[in-house]
């Protein structure tokens, strides 16, 4: 037994000491954070944009998918193993993992394209002044919060009190927040914010921002969608509509949405990535973007639970989506 | 490759270094060690860019660790409370604190200087750099390995053994078996949050999340090394941590490497775990520790 473990554990060590490099097919490494739909369609949007300029997967581009499982030194490994594959470009998928990635290739020349990254300034993956601290680039999912302020006012014209739920360990609900606070005043709105550290939290928080509150909003903050059922529960029973950051909130219930769709997120990143790969530009020469286009869903059947309804100006452009079964 | 496995190998082993002591020593499950990684990490981050020299900041790590050690071995031995019971009571306590330490959930270290990222460091020779990350992490694992050597080897560590093995003894000596316990939390709780702080300097982030299963890679880094090199007599049982480690990690880069689902990896972690625990089984009667 012992004898047959130190055969396994060899033979692990050599193989993965074995390089994996190929001629005329360029590499490319995707470091995807966690499991989660968003991410998932960032990745496939990625391979889309990417295909649209000429690079397509199994004729000239190698994909390398990894996916760190929300372990930070995991990620670590998965950078370390891009670089030292001397991979021609990397992508990483959310936050930390383009940490990982800018810090294992900064000194290497491997360029670095990231997306789902809601604020790379406070990541440092940006400088203040919007270039790029080395060669990194990409996109950022910062929330429309402007849009989604707008359509609250339009649907709910007396509301003053929007409730946000969040969490205290994830940056992104962090600087989403941050904006709405910012912004809020402007479209005659107070933000009261509840933060949680576990999903446990959430019945109790939720308990005492409703009677505060006209109506709550989403972030793309994971632990509170990943309660969404709940939430949306408690919400109804005290009558109070929530608004969600994506499509996919809408389809399980919130009345409506100003959201960014992920897989053009996506695309957008892997045209990007292909500008690099061609050599139109360097990494370090192309600012990162804001995707801006934002996409109105609204769940009929939601908004019907509590007397809403979509104001003339908004009905061309929204996008009914109704409940999964 | 085989140099990001030795850097994160040795990282890490630190933290089995810690593991060592607790679970392999004292016989205590410690749970303190997943919040006790991201409090050096947040300390060094934190320090760091307020200006510190990285170097200290390694040593504020340090006294942080033993801080969160003292606290669970105090819950412990003078609340008498159970032994896991304490260490999530630490773990849970840590987090907040962790939080508003580093102030928020991500702290990057991009813009300044770092222990791998310094001025020092570029000024050495091109044919030295790749090696330099790997360098000063194994000079600080081997300077953490040396110095829990000496200590197992003098009086205190000898009564830090007993309390584990034989706990009759130490209060046969007139020794309180409670301070003794509380000593190796600290001093555990120590070597994890510098393994914290190291990796935070290597990565050049913290990040909240980043002790989340901690406490199952460092133990099962020490139960590899010490159940597959017990035969080894030349080998100390530190050493064994250490390389315990870096195989840990060879077999994660091989998951990576053959392409396995993401969603299997944890368990394919635990399966590794239980066949390394239940063969064991078969072939020892108890690993002793070794010094």
């Amino acid at each position: 037994m012992k004898k047959l473990f130190s055969m396994i554990l060899s033979l692990a060590l050599v193989l993965a000491l074995c390089p994996t490099a190929m001629a005329d097919t360029l590499h490319i490494g995707i470091s995807q954070f966690a499991v989660h739909g968003s991410l998932d369609n960032c990745v496939q949007g990625f391979k889309e944009g990417l295909a649209e300029e000429g690079f397509v997967e199994g004729e000239n581009i190698v994909f390398d998918l990894q996916n760190a499982n929300a372990d930070t030194g995991i990620a670590a490994q998965i950078a370390d193993r891009f670089v030292n594959g001397h991979y021609d470009l990397i992508c990483a998928v959310a936050t930390p993992v383009a940490m990982s990635c800018f810090n294992a290739a900064q000194d290497r020349e491997i360029p670095v394209i990231y997306t789902a990254v809601s604020d790379p300034v406070a990541a440092q993956l940006a400088n203040a002044d919007g270039s790029n601290p080395g060669e990194v680039t990409g996109t950022s999912d910062a929330l429309p919060v402007e849009a989604q302020l707008k359509l609250i006012r339009a649907l709910q014209p007396d509301a003053t009190r929007i409730g946000i739920l969040h969490t205290t360990s994830e940056t992104n609900s962090d600087s989403s927040l941050a904006t709405y606070q910012a912004l809020a005043p402007e479209y005659g709105f107070t933000i009261v914010d509840k933060g949680i550290s576990t999903g446990a939290d959430i019945p109790l928080a939720l308990e005492a921002l409703l009677p505060q509150v006209d109506c709550t909003t989403n972030l793309t903050d994971n632990t509170v969608v990943q309660s969404l059922p709940l939430v949306l529960e408690m919400s109804a029973e005290a009558g109070k509509p929530v608004y969600g950051s994506e499509i996919e909130q809408v389809r399980l219930g919130c009345v409506a949405s100003e959201g960014i769709e992920y897989l053009e997120l996506g695309r957008q990143t892997g045209r990007m990535a292909a500008r690099v790969l061609k050599g139109e530009a360097k990494a370090s020469e192309i600012p990162f973007e804001i995707i801006s286009n934002s996409y109105l869903y609204i769940n009929e059947e939601a908004l019907a639970q509590y007397g809403l309804s979509v104001p003339e100006a908004l009905v061309s452009r929204a996008i009914s989506v109704t409940m999964d079964e | 490759m085989l140099l990001s496995i030795l850097e994160q190998g040795l990282i890490y082993g630190i933290l089995a270094l810690g593991l060592l002591i607790t679970y392999r020593i004292l016989d205590f499950p410690d749970l303190t060690v997943d919040s006790s990684f991201p409090l050096g990490a947040a300390v060094s981050a934190v320090l760091t860019l307020a200006g510190m020299p990285p170097v200290l900041t390694l040593l504020c790590a340090i006294l942080s660790g033993a801080l969160a050690g003292l606290i669970t071995g105090l819950i412990h031995v003078k609340c008498h409370v159970r032994d896991l019971l304490s260490g999530i009571i630490t773990m849970t306590g840590l987090y907040s604190v962790n939080l508003n330490i580093a102030g928020k959930a991500n702290v990057p270290l991009f813009s300044g200087d770092t222990l791998f990222k310094n001025a020092f460091t570029k000024s050495l020779p091109d044919f030295l750099r790749p090696y330099s990350t790997l360098l000063i992490i194994l000079l600080i694992a081997l300077c953490a390995k040396l110095a829990l050597d000496w200590f197992l080897s003098t009086k205190a560590g000898f009564l830090l053994r007993a309390v584990g093995d034989n706990p009759a003894v130490v209060t046969t000596l007139a020794q309180d078996q409670g301070r003794v316990k509380i000593l190796g939390l600290m001093i555990a709780n120590a070597l994890v949050a510098l393994a914290g702080a190291v990796m935070a300097q290597q990565q050049r982030f913290f990040e909240i999340s980043m002790g989340t299963g901690a406490m199952v890679i460092g133990l099962a880094s020490v139960i590899i090394g010490t159940n597959l090199f017990h035969r080894f007599s030349f080998l100390r049982s530190t050493t064994m941590a250490l390389i315990g480690s870096i195989l840990y990690k060879a077999c994660v880069a091989l998951a990576l490497q053959i392409g396995l689902d993401a969603s299997f990896m944890k368990l394919v972690t635990a399966v590794l775990f239980l066949i390394i625990l239940v063969s064991s089984q078969f072939t020892r009667k108890k690993v002793h520790i070794r010094v």
